[in-house]
């Protein structure tokens, strides 16, 4: 590998790129025609259920996934606990996306600092 | 008129570019690791950025750099890749509801991560038809071009970067779960929307403890659906 990509490699890239954005871009596709087929006055109700119900769900699962540190230890999940519950109280405050996300980033470092600080 | 029209994009360009600055927390440390890592792997700094524009979509990349560093067959390497961007099918038809029709957005889910989902699944149903595009444009190309800047940074500069801030790499990371968890909070609306999102997150927590996370999105995903529908039913 050190004389850089060979041309297979490239293919492999391409075929990885243009597979990856079929998968993204033709199921909307898909999804467009048949609301447009269905015409229906409500849009929600014209996607099956199970789908528009997977939709929060996969969210809800990125979140189960990137809750776990990437170094895992006491500090790091003592940071996450309150890391997560100072992000839930600003959000109830302000409402916000931005402030949430950052006030907590803020808690998760202060405690890994000062966890390092201690041992 | 237009120049209404083309103020109102730009406004709504800028606000999706700002909204998804909280991304870059998550986005940037994990771009610079890739950069280093495909770097150590034997690719260059260029085709490391390449690999990050192109495909665009993290876990498959570090795979991807992997098995071609190990020699795995490339079909192999491919099918791989592909299967754990699988996932993506859900995300633009649950998209679909809100999006005009113009042709650009087929194009635009190059953009489509799972992040930029998450917001836009959020964000799309608040905004003014007239605004949705213009949006999505601003908060895809903020998060594409930080996972490119953030890929060259850690080709280039990532040994040196990794050991003067330590701590940098541990603590920004920590934006993507505080972001979903701004994104989910609202979703609680009901026991039922309660139990099947809380079931959701502890399995795919679980999948990822026991070394499973790219099974987790998923199999956590599926799980939730039973725990909905289940419950539903019994009601």
């Amino acid at each position: 590998m050190n004389s850089g990509m060979n041309i297979g490699v490239w293919v492999a890239l391409l075929a990885c790129a243009l597979g990856t954005f079929l998968l993204r871009a033709l199921p909307l596709v898909w999804m467009q025609r048949h609301l447009v087929q269905r015409k229906a006055k409500n849009t929600l109700e014209s996607m099956p259920t199970w789908l528009s119900v997977l939709g929060p769900l996969m969210i809800a699962a990125m979140f189960g996934v990137s809750l776990v540190p990437g170094e895992a230890g006491l500090a790091s999940w003592l940071a996450t606990a309150l890391g997560a519950m100072v992000t839930l109280l600003v959000w109830r405050w302000t409402r916000s996306l931005g402030w949430p996300v950052f006030v907590g980033v803020a808690s998760y470092g202060v405690v890994i600092i000062l966890a390092n600080a201690i041992v | 008129m237009s120049q209404q029209v083309a103020t109102s994009n730009y406004h709504s360009l800028l606000l999706g570019a700002r909204e998804s600055i909280p991304l870059l927390g998550g986005y940037i440390p994990v771009a610079i690791s890739f950069g280093l890592i495909a770097l150590q792997s034997g690719f260059s700094s260029w085709e490391a950025v390449a690999i990050s524009t192109l495909v665009y979509a993290g876990a498959s990349q570090f795979l991807f750099v992997a098995m071609i560093a190990s020699g795995a067959p490339l079909w192999f390497v491919v099918v791989m890749t592909l299967l754990i961007n699988a996932r993506h099918v859900v995300y633009g038809p649950n998209l679909a509801p809100w999006l005009s029709t113009s042709r650009l957005w087929p194009w635009l889910m190059h953009g489509l991560t799972d992040q930029i989902f998450a917001l836009a699944h959020t964000r799309l149903p608040q905004l003014p038809s007239a605004d949705r595009l213009g949006w999505f444009i601003g908060a895809m190309l903020v998060a594409w071009f930080s996972w490119i800047g953030g890929t060259a940074v850690g080709a280039i500069a990532g040994k040196e970067l990794t050991q003067q801030w330590p701590l940098l790499g541990d603590v920004m990371p920590f934006a993507l779960p505080a972001l979903f968890l701004v994104l989910l909070a609202p979703r609680f609306t009901s026991w039922l929307w309660s139990l099947a999102l809380g079931c959701t997150a502890v399995v795919a927590l679980l999948f990822t403890l026991m070394g499973m996370t790219n099974a987790a999105i998923p199999v956590a995903a599926v799980a939730g659906a039973v725990v909905f529908f289940g419950m539903g039913a019994l009601r």
